[in-house]
């Protein structure tokens, strides 16, 4: 179900960048199996609307579990509007209000009449960030931990500098790319960070000329960082 | 008052229309865009014809309205269309005004009209189509259309009740849409290249639509089009009143069954996708009481429109052009499978490259990673040149798809790509371009065919 805008090759560059490396994948209305331990990431994607309420009606009965895995150090990336789930609720045009699960102090309000697209740079550390964000609502609230600091583009919202959701090991970031694909010092830096034993992506050099192409391409003045609706 | 204003609106327009065709424009747009601007119910007021026949859906709606034109044309009658012109709100307020008299009277018995999925909350509910032709619905520009259940969404929440619908049978989530509507279905029957897991990246119709439950497909010809049942609620594909069985792209011919009977038809091309084009424009046909006979003559001679798909001999290669819609993973899945499937070595030339975005900005570039490069590894597609301002994002992917590095090059210019290509005698060339690269594509064509006569003689 989290498999909009590309997402899904996150999760698939992981796998064949480790040596060994297996998805397991959790259906809409099962118990996830992270909560039982044994992943070293777990990885969450773009999805549509309704599955967001969908997903967020889902997972409420684990909420206890996913907070704790969330305190407790497991590693998470959340990609798109996946985050909003893990907010406190959605805020939708028609005045309705999807209740998520609330493990962050924030919340998304919601316009399908607008979509907002735009380029994305930001930073990681030492590392820049390049990517997109193409989504119908901004995320709003008082939590602190950002994932990245934007440098050009849209935050959470409009003007917002923080992007993203950080806390222990989970990330959170509305940036598509895929995010991973896009951003190869990021991944590399993540499997790092997992103690995946990796020092080389899969065509490294291959990526790295996309993204410097990229970098070169968003750090320029003259490009335009949003595309509306 | 408004009617005084609307007036104005369509004087004003048809002056646009009259200076812009003197001065040798197709004037299918701005015309338009005048009237609507000093008239915003322009669509409301103007003489319609007594049949509006509205075909969207993501894929194939062009060649659809082309078809449906065409065979009523054969038919004896003249039919509106905005097939030189914008699929916007612009484009049709400029073919209304085409056809009707100064008072705003329309002359025209009929209009086919291509109408974009998004723009249809902007139409429909002023132009009351007779029928809706939803061809399918899948994944189109994530910036733009976002995702299909959303487009989905836009349409049924544009369509007036007393509007016909017809559907793609195929495709659960085309087929969903507005259930109070009276509709007829479309579909193809189970096909020996059926599979019933999805081999494609995007597979859009997972779960039930009534009870959330996972779907079960009895057989799937690619993403989520085929025919899928719900084990938990019972919910299931509907039963196509046109449905193609027998279809031999090789032979290009197939049967449609309807209400017993089986009517043999040419196919225009041999791809699936087109036989479903085919197939659609027959069921509008159908809908409107021409017999079959009367349909399979028509269909005689028609074509698919040269500036999607062309192929030329030079030196002993075939130089083949196909448009395949940039930012749309769908499209290019479908173009990539359709290049896989054809007999013979090939190599390709990938161009779709948005090169509107490229002026101002940087194309988001996620569409690349739902879209099947897989297809392209073969051994029989001995070179694949990845060209323009996103070679090397397209390099990078089709590495990530198992496509051996010595079979890619990678060059930023377009023109230069025909010079990396390696010409072997009988081989196919492929030009796979977007949308707004149209005069870019002829002239890389027109080289690659000066080298291979070079390369061949």
């Amino acid at each position: 179900m989290c498999n909009l805008y590309g997402d899904p090759a996150n999760a698939r560059l992981l796998c064949g960048a480790v040596p060994g490396a297996s998805a397991a994948y959790t259906a809409l209305n099962s118990r996830p199996l992270f909560l039982d331990g044994g992943a070293d990431i777990v990885y969450i994607g773009s999805m549509t609307e309704r599955g967001q309420a969908m997903a967020a009606r889902a997972l409420a009965p684990y909420r206890g579990g996913i907070s704790e895995c969330v305190d407790g150090g497991v590693r998470f990336l959340v990609t798109g509007n996946a985050l909003e789930v893990f907010g406190r609720y959605i805020d939708c045009e028609d005045g309705s209000r999807i209740e998520c699960l609330g493990l962050f102090d924030v919340y998304a309000k919601r316009d399908v009449a607008r979509r907002y697209n735009g380029l994305y740079l930001g930073n990681y550390g030492e590392i820049e960030i390049v990517g997109f964000t193409s989504r119908f609502s901004h995320l709003y609230g008082d939590e602190d931990g950002a994932l990245f600091e934007t440098i050009r583009g849209v935050g959470r919202r409009p003007g917002e500098r923080a992007e993203g959701l950080r806390r222990v090991n989970f990330m959170a970031s509305y940036v598509l790319g895929p995010l991973l694909i896009t951003n190869p010092l990021f991944a590399k830096e993540l499997l790092r960070d997992m103690g995946a034993g990796v020092t080389e992506l899969p065509f490294e050099r291959a990526a790295m000329d996309a993204y410097n192409a990229r970098l070169r391409e968003f750090r320029n003045p003259k490009t335009g960082f949003d595309y509306g609706g | 008052m408004s009617s005084v204003r609307f007036l104005i609106a369509l004087w004003a327009g048809k002056l646009t229309r009259a200076l812009l065709r003197a001065l040798g424009r197709n004037a299918t747009y701005l015309p338009g865009v005048v009237a609507l601007k000093l008239c915003p119910d322009f669509l409301a007021r103007v003489g319609r014809p007594d049949l509006i026949i509205a075909v969207t859906g993501t894929n194939g709606k062009t060649t659809v309205c082309n078809l449906i034109v065409e065979l009523l044309t054969a038919c004896g009658i003249s039919a509106l269309d905005n097939r030189l012109g914008s699929n916007t709100a612009p484009g049709i307020a400029a073919s209304l005004l085409t056809g009707c008299e100064l008072s705003g009277k329309c002359r025209r018995r009929a209009a086919v009209f291509e109408t974009d999925e998004r723009s249809s909350r902007r139409l429909f509910p002023f132009i009351k189509p007779n029928y809706v032709v939803i061809t399918n619905l899948f994944r189109d520009s994530i910036m733009r259309n976002a995702h299909p259940e959303y487009i989905a969404g836009i349409i049924e929440g544009a369509l007036p009740t007393e509007t016909k619908l017809i559907l793609n049978g195929d495709d659960l989530i085309a087929a969903c849409v507005a259930p109070e509507n009276a509709r007829a279905y479309f579909g193809a029957a189970r096909l020996e290249s059926d599979v019933t897991q999805c081999v494609n990246i995007i597979n859009d119709m997972r779960l039930c639509p009534k009870c959330g439950g996972e779907l079960t497909y009895e057989y799937r010809r690619y993403h989520h089009i085929g025919r899928a049942h719900c084990d938990g609620c019972g919910f299931r594909s509907p039963e196509p009143e046109y449905e193609a069985a027998a279809i031999d792209l090789a032979a290009r011919a197939m049967t449609v069954r309807e209400g017993g009977g089986e009517y043999r038809y040419d196919l225009i091309s041999d791809s699936l996708f087109n036989a479903y084009n085919e197939l659609t424009a027959i069921a509008v046909m159908r809908e409107l009481g021409y017999e079959h006979r009367r349909i399979r003559e028509a269909l005689d001679g028609v074509s698919v429109l040269r500036s999607r798909y062309n192929e030329e001999r030079a030196g002993g290669v075939t130089v083949i052009m196909q448009m395949a819609k940039d930012r749309n993973a769908l499209a290019c899945s479908r173009a990539f499978d359709y290049i896989s499937s054809r007999p013979g070595e090939k190599e390709i030339i990938l161009m779709m490259n948005n090169l509107h975005d490229s002026k101002n900005w940087s194309e988001n570039v996620c569409w690349l990673y739902d879209c099947d490069f897989e297809f392209l590894n073969r051994p029989e597609i001995t070179r694949i040149v990845a060209t323009g301002p996103r070679a090397r994002d397209y390099y990078y992917r089709l590495l990530l798809a198992g496509v051996p590095e010595e079979r890619l090059r990678c060059t930023d210019d377009e023109r230069e790509a025909p010079s990396r290509l390696e010409y072997r005698s009988g081989e196919s060339v492929y030009i796979l371009y977007g949308t707004d690269a149209i005069k870019l594509a002829y002239s890389v064509r027109d080289e690659a065919k000066r080298l291979a006569e070079v390369a061949l003689s």
